[in-house]
């Protein structure tokens, strides 16, 4: 039997420090909505950060929640169109990890 | 010292390659500080994690005796190719490997590296953790320094280990602006395992240690999985090409959850609870897209360096990190006695590195990252292995033909000849 268990869950298990006044990253609606139609972002992170926005009121095709990012890097590389504003955490914010 | 400065040398990065240097400046006296934007040395990284024993004995002799350096030595390597409800393992038992300085140990980065940290600030370098720097502090063409916040600091020499990431590469003017296919993205999870499971499970006596590479099952992307086993821990994970992952829109949690739950890697994992999950890019390019390595005030070591070898069998970076990091330390010493921090000052780490085995390795490999983009590689040679394995052994009370036969009509059939023949050119040219 295959089980699957959601990234959710997964991150659920990773300790992060978040800084509620500095998004490290961040996206450009404006640019995702004129120039992207493959969406590499959505593809590329290992966490889910980025997803596909519903309903006519989002500012763009994409929405982006730092909060549990991983700070792999993968977004900045994998965007096209430098939609993808990346920044370290400030020190000490951001991701803690203990096993790795 | 002159006034001007506040340090000889500063290091940003407190991972393998800044640590290294750190440890090798302040054994020479020379005031270094390290700034680290982590909470501690190692909270940030994500690797294997596996390294080399006699570079880090190199570093800290009889590296061994502190417990708490290593988590097991390798005996055991194994090599896996999975396709659909099959697979073939190649199992090398090597006993040779199991004596101090040991030819590989496991170790968990957050641990490691604050292990390694220890002993630079015991040699009397300053690091300084919640520390991030986002830019360097130009004086005309010359690095002087780098900031942080509001803050600057001011060094006659900046080493630059911030890791893959290298956003201070870019800004030394070091670099182009990467791309995504000279990159991987490595998934990871750790899980809990007691010692005495973890032993019976892998087949190892106390200490001993395993690493598996497992190739296929990754939906036809150039990657490929592995597990390390450490003293209470497996670290299982997953490394796919990012540009291959994005084109074939797969979102890279789902492929990592598929490839793990093939029979081979739940096996494995069974009972084990997870108590992380992390993941990091991986430098990919090889020698041909390292940036530059020195420039006016600076040197780059380890992954912001690009150091990073995927020849297939060997995948590694710690090692790497290590060494350039050593040989950035003992240059260092060096331009300080020259007193020429500009280019032709700090071109000396180049020279001194290219007698390195982390430079040369680098440079016999430099063909291999290209040739693991093959998708036969991921797709054709593990179902080709596989399927044949399956054919051999398989017993439907119908009269066999000879082995050779078998393997031979096996192999006609259900390869594309032309493909595989480029594979094999590819893999003599290039491992």
């Amino acid at each position: 039997m295959s089980k699957v268990q959601s990234i959710e869950e997964k991150l659920d298990l990773t300790k992060f420090i978040s800084d509620q006044n500095y998004a490290h990253i961040t996206i450009n609606p404006e640019i995702c909505k004129s120039k992207c139609t493959t969406f590499q972002c959505v593809y590329g992170c290992p966490s889910s950060c980025y997803k596909f926005t519903e309903g006519d009121e989002a500012e763009g095709p994409v929405s982006f929640d730092y909060i549990s990012c991983l700070e792999c890097g993968t977004c900045k590389l994998v965007c096209p169109h430098e939609s993808v504003e990346w920044h370290y955490p400030k020190g000490g914010f951001g991701v803690e990890f203990k096993h790795s | 010292m002159s006034e001007e400065y506040d340090f000889d040398v500063a290091i940003v990065g407190a991972g393998p390659a800044g640590i290294a240097a750190a440890l090798t400046l302040a054994r020479a006296g020379i005031e270094t500080v390290v700034l680290e934007r982590g909470q501690y040395p190692g909270s940030k990284n994500v690797s294997g994690a596996a390294l080399y024993g006699p570079v880090l004995h190199e570093l800290v002799p009889n590296y061994w005796e502190d417990d708490k350096s290593f988590e097991r030595y390798l005996t055991t390597k194994k090599i896996s190719l999975l396709s659909e409800s099959r697979s073939v393992t190649i199992d090398a038992d090597l006993r040779n490997f199991s004596q101090p300085p040991y030819n590989g140990v496991t170790v968990i980065r957050p641990k490691f590296d604050r292990w390694l940290a220890e002993k630079a600030e015991e040699a009397g370098a300053m690091i300084l953790p919640d520390t991030m720097v986002e830019d360097l502090v130009w004086k005309e063409k010359q690095v002087v320094g780098v900031k942080s916040g509001e803050e600057e600091l001011k060094a006659k020499l900046i080493i630059i280990a911030e890791g893959a990431n290298s956003l201070l590469v870019e800004k030394a003017n070091l670099m182009k602006k990467p791309k995504p296919k000279h990159y991987a993205l490595g998934m990871k999870e750790t899980y809990e395992l007691s010692s005495k499971k973890i032993e019976e499970r892998f087949h190892l006596s106390e200490n001993e240690g395993i690493s598996n590479e497992i190739l296929g099952h990754t939906k036809g992307i150039p990657g490929g999985g592995f597990y390390y086993t450490n003293k209470e821990t497996v670290s299982f994970g997953l490394i796919l090409n990012m540009d291959v992952l994005t084109k074939k829109k797969l979102e890279a949690p789902d492929v990592f959850e598929e490839f793990k739950n093939h029979s081979y890697i739940s096996k494995l994992l069974k009972d084990a609870k997870m108590v992380e999950y992390s993941a990091h890019i991986i430098p990919e390019g090889g020698f041909k897209h390292m940036p530059k390595l020195y420039g006016n005030g600076v040197l780059v070591a380890g992954d912001a360096a690009g150091m990073v070898l995927n020849a297939g069998l060997y995948i590694e970076g710690i090692n790497f990190a290590l060494e350039s990091g050593r040989i950035a330390g003992e240059s260092a010493i060096e331009i300080l006695k020259s007193n020429k921090f500009n280019k032709s000052g700090t071109k000396l780490y180049k020279k001194n590195l290219k007698k390195s085995f982390a430079y040369k390795d680098l440079k016999t490999f430099r063909r291999a990252s290209h040739f693991l983009e093959n998708k036969h590689m991921f797709t054709t040679v593990p179902d080709l292995l596989t399927v044949l394995m399956e054919k051999l052994l398989r017993n439907d009370g119908k009269p066999r033909k000879r082995i050779v036969m078998t393997a031979i009509g096996h192999i006609l059939r259900k390869t594309p000849l032309w493909g595989m023949f480029k594979l094999l050119l590819g893999a003599v040219r290039s491992l």
